[in-house]
C-alpha cells in the first residue's frame, strides 16, 4: 500500500504536466494528435487522482484534509474534475491548458512537500466533515476556475482591442462567454463555501472541544465570504461588467488564496488535527 | 483507362467557363450520350467554376490516341454546348489515369478551389454523383473514384485547418463578432449605409441567425430597398444615433469626407449603455467613424486594416496546411491504387481461370471413366484444388509485387496473356505506387 502510494505520489505531477503539455500543444500548435488525446489524458489523471486520494484515505484512516499540502492536492483533484465537468457542458475545450495549469502547480508543491500523518483528531471520522470540506474545496474551486476564466476575458479583451489576432483571439471563447463562466463560477463557489461555513457554524461547536469563534481560519472564511457577496452584489446588480468583473474575480481568488495559505502555514487553528 | 476533360477558373475566365456550364438536366442527357460512345463508365462535375468529366474508356477506342480523344471529347462538349468558337481546344486540361484521379482529389480537397480550402464542393461532388448513378452511368471504377475524393474531402475537413477561418472582409467581420458576442440571434445590428461590402457582411450576419438588422441611409428611399431584400427595419439618417444605445454591432461603410459618428456622439450613448459591449466596423474609406472611440471601455473599433489582418492571417494558416491536406490525398491516392490494381487484373486471372478449368474439364472427359462413381467426386474436387491453388500464385504475384514498375507489372500482364492466349483483354495498369510518390 505504502509503495502504491509512493508511486502514485510520483506519477501524479507527470501526468498533470502531460495533459497540460497537450492542451498546449492543441492550443499552440493546433496538433491533431494532442487534440484527439487530451480529453483521455485528462480523465486517466483524474482516475489516478482519485485512487491516489482513496489509497491514501485508507492507509492513513483519515480523509486528506490535515495538512496544506493534503489539501493542495485535493484541490487540484477538484479542479481538474470541475474542468472536466464544465468541458463537457460547455463544448469548450481549448481552455485547459490555462485551468488545469493551475492544478499541476498545486499538485506539484503537494508532492514535493506532503507527508505522511498516521495520529488525527477522532472527529475526523464524522460524514458531517467530509460534506463541510467537500463543499469548501468544491467551492475553492468554482473560484479559482473563475479567476482562470477572468484571466483569459483580458487576454481575449486586451487582443480584439489591439488588433492582434492571433492564437489567444483564435482559440479563446468569445468576451460574453468567457464573462457568463467568470460570473458563475463566483456565484458556484459562493453557494458551496456558504453550505461549508453554514455546516461548520452548527456542527463545529459540538464536535470540537476547542472550538473558538475567533479562530484565524474561521475569521478568514468569513471574510473571504464577504468579500464575495459584496462581489456578486456588484455584478448582479450591474454595478460592475466586462473587465471589472473580471479584475473582481482574480483579486478575490488572489486574497484567497493569500489569506488560507498565512493562516494553514504560520498560525495556530482548531482546524489543526494532527495530535 | 481512367480519362478527365476538364474546364476551370485557372484555364478560361468566367466568360468562357459559362459557356461550357451544364444544368443537371443537361447533364442527365449528355453523360448517357458520352458514354454510348466513349466509356464504359462516366461522371461529370459542372458549377461556376468547373466542369469536369471523368471517364473510363472503352477497350474498343483503346487504340485511339491521347490527342485524338481529347479533340473528340472536346468536340462532343463544346457542340452539345454549341460553344465553338468562343470555347477552344486551349481552354481544357486532359489528364489520365493517376493524374486524373490526383485532380479529383485536389478538387475534392479544395486544393484546387479558387478560394484555397473552400471545401462546399464536396456537396457539389456528392449531388452530381447522385446524378450519375440515376443516369445510370456510373460503374465500379467511378464509385470507387468518387468515394475515395469524398473521404479524401471529410479527412482535409476534420484533420485539418484549410477550411477554417474568414478569407474575406465580410467573413472576417463575422468572425470578429462572433468573439465578442456569444449568441448573435439575441443581438441588434445597425448597417449604416448601403455600400456593397457593408451590404455582403450584413448578410452574412443575417446568414448567423442575427436577431435584428436596422439599415440607416443618406438616402431614404436606399436604406427601405436594402430593408426590404435583407427583412431589416429602415431607421431615419437624421435620427440612427439614437439607437446606438440598444445596438451591439455597428457596420458602417458610407461614402463620406466627415465622420458620421464622433467621439463627442458616442460618448454620450456609452453613458447609457451600462457597459455591454459595442463592435463598431468602420468598412468606409475615408474612414466613418471616429477613430479615437475605440479609447471606450467595451467599444471595439475595427476598420478594413484589421479586418484584412484577419483575412492575411488566415489565408497564411491555410497555405500551412497544404502539406497535410498532400499526405491525405497521397494515401487515399495509394488506397485507390490498391484497388485498381486489383481490379484491373481481375479480368486477365478470371479468364485465366476459364482457360485451365477447361483443359481440366477436356482432360476429365477423356480419364473419368477410368474411375470409379465414388473416386469420381474425388478426382472432380482435387483436380479444382489443382486449379485454384495454381490461379493464386501468379494472381497473389500481381496484385503483392511490391516494388514492381508500372511497365514491370504491364509486362508481367502481358506475359500471361501471351502464354496463355488471352489477346483480347485490355488491361491497364497506369497507377502505381511509384507514379503516386512522383506526384
Amino acid at each position: 500500500m505504502d509503495g502504491i502510494k509512493f508511486v502514485l505520489e510520483l506519477v501524479l505531477p507527470l501526468l498533470y504536466l502531460c495533459t497540460v503539455v497537450a492542451y498546449a500543444l492543441s492550443f499552440f500548435k493546433q496538433h491533431q494528435f494532442a487534440k484527439r488525446i487530451k480529453t483521455v489524458l485528462l480523465l486517466v489523471t483524474i482516475a489516478v487522482h482519485l485512487a491516489y486520494l482513496l489509497v491514501r484515505t485508507f492507509q492513513l484512516q483519515h480523509p486528506p484534509i490535515i495538512s496544506v499540502f493534503e489539501i493542495l492536492s485535493l484541490l487540484a483533484f477538484s479542479i481538474a474534475a470541475s474542468y472536466r465537468l464544465l468541458e463537457m457542458q460547455t463544448k469548450i475545450k481549448n481552455t485547459g491548458l490555462f485551468v488545469l495549469s493551475i492544478a499541476l502547480v498545486f499538485q506539484i508543491i503537494s508532492s514535493v512537500f506532503i507527508e505522511d500523518v498516521y495520529e488525527v483528531d477522532k472527529v475526523l471520522r464524522s460524514n458531517l466533515l467530509g460534506i463541510h470540506v467537500l463543499s469548501a474545496l468544491l467551492g475553492y474551486s468554482a473560484f479559482t476556475i473563475s479567476a482562470v476564466y477572468g484571466v483569459m476575458y483580458l487576454l481575449q479583451y486586451r487582443s480584439i482591442k489591439s488588433n492582434k489576432f492571433g492564437i489567444i483571439f483564435e482559440n479563446l471563447p468569445s468576451l460574453e462567454r468567457l464573462e457568463y463562466l467568470t460570473k458563475n463560477g463566483i456565484i458556484i463557489g459562493f453557494i458551496l463555501l456558504s453550505i461549508a461555513i453554514s455546516i461548520g457554524y452548527v456542527w463545529l461547536p459540538t464536535a470540537i472541544e476547542n472550538f473558538s469563534y475567533f479562530d484565524p481560519k474561521l475569521i478568514g472564511t468569513i471574510v473571504i465570504w464577504g468579500m464575495y457577496a459584496v462581489e456578486i452584489y456588484l455584478i448582479q446588480s450591474g454595478k460592475r461588467r466586462g473587465r471589472q468583473v473580471m479584475h473582481l474575480a482574480i483579486s478575490g481568488f488572489a486574497f484567497t488564496l493569500f489569506s488560507l495559505t498565512i493562516i494553514n502555514m504560520y498560525l495556530t487553528s482548531f482546524h489543526l488535527f494532527i495530535k | 483507362m481512367i480519362h478527365l476533360l476538364g474546364i476551370n477558373h485557372r484555364t478560361a475566365e468566367v466568360a468562357v467557363r459559362e459557356k461550357i456550364w451544364f444544368s443537371d438536366d443537361e447533364i442527365r442527357l449528355f453523360l448517357p450520350a458520352v458514354k454510348e460512345k466513349f466509356f464504359d463508365e462516366c461522371f461529370m462535375i459542372s458549377t461556376c467554376n468547373r466542369t469536369e468529366l471523368y471517364g473510363v474508356t472503352k477497350a474498343e477506342i483503346a487504340d485511339t490516341t491521347t490527342e485524338e480523344l481529347s479533340t473528340l471529347l472536346i468536340n462532343e462538349v463544346t457542340t452539345t454546348k454549341h460553344a465553338s468558337p468562343d470555347v477552344n481546344q486551349k481552354h481544357f486540361y486532359h489528364l489520365q489515369d493517376i493524374h486524373a484521379v490526383n485532380h479529383l482529389m485536389k478538387v475534392a480537397t479544395g486544393l484546387d478551389s479558387m478560394v484555397l480550402g473552400d471545401v462546399q464542393i464536396l456537396n457539389q461532388l456528392r449531388d452530381h454523383y447522385a446524378l450519375a448513378s440515376e443516369s445510370k452511368v456510373s460503374g465500379p471504377v467511378v464509385n470507387k473514384l468518387l468515394q475515395s475524393a469524398v473521404h479524401a474531402g471529410k479527412r482535409t475537413k476534420t484533420e485539418t485547418e484549410i477550411s477554417k477561418g474568414a478569407v474575406s472582409v465580410s467573413y472576417a467581420a463575422v468572425d470578429l463578432a462572433a468573439k465578442i458576442f456569444f449568441d448573435l440571434s439575441e443581438k441588434k445590428v445597425l448597417l449604416i449605409g448601403a455600400g456593397e461590402t457593408g451590404e455582403l457582411t450584413a448578410k452574412h450576419l443575417v446568414a448567423r441567425g442575427i436577431g435584428k438588422l436596422l439599415i440607416t441611409n443618406r438616402t431614404l428611399k436606399k436604406a427601405e430597398e436594402v430593408a426590404a431584400s435583407l427583412n431589416a427595419v429602415p431607421v431615419p439618417f437624421e435620427t440612427f444615433v439614437s439607437t446606438l444605445s440598444d445596438v451591439d454591432i455597428v457596420i458602417s461603410s458610407v461614402g463620406a469626407t466627415e465622420y458620421v459618428l464622433t467621439m463627442q456622439q458616442l460618448k454620450e450613448i456609452v453613458k447609457g449603455r451600462k457597459q455591454s459591449p459595442l463592435l463598431i466596423i468602420d468598412i468606409g474609406v475615408p474612414r466613418n467613424i471616429d477613430p479615437a472611440v475605440n479609447k471606450f471601455e467595451n467599444v471595439f473599433l475595427h476598420d478594413l486594416d484589421s479586418l484584412s489582418q484577419i483575412v492575411e492571417r488566415n489565408h497564411a494558416r491555410r497555405r500551412t496546411c497544404i502539406p497535410s491536406v498532400n499526405g491525405i490525398i497521397l494515401e487515399e491516392l495509394n488506397e485507390f491504387n490498391r484497388w485498381y490494381l486489383s481490379h484491373a487484373i481481375a479480368p486477365t486471372i478470371d479468364h485465366l481461370r476459364d482457360v485451365y478449368d477447361s483443359i481440366r474439364k477436356e482432360e476429365l472427359d477423356v480419364h473419368i471413366h477410368k474411375f470409379s462413381e465414388k473416386d469420381k467426386e474425388i478426382v472432380d474436387l482435387l483436380t479444382r484444388r489443382i486449379v485454384h491453388r495454381l490461379i493464386q500464385l501468379p494472381a497473389s504475384e500481381l496484385r503483392n509485387g511490391k516494388g514492381d514498375s508500372r511497365q514491370q507489372k504491364e509486362m508481367k500482364l502481358q506475359v500471361i496473356r501471351e502464354l496463355f492466349g488471352l489477346h483480347h483483354h485490355h488491361e491497364h495498369l497506369d497507377t502505381n505506387e511509384e507514379n503516386i510518390g512522383e506526384e
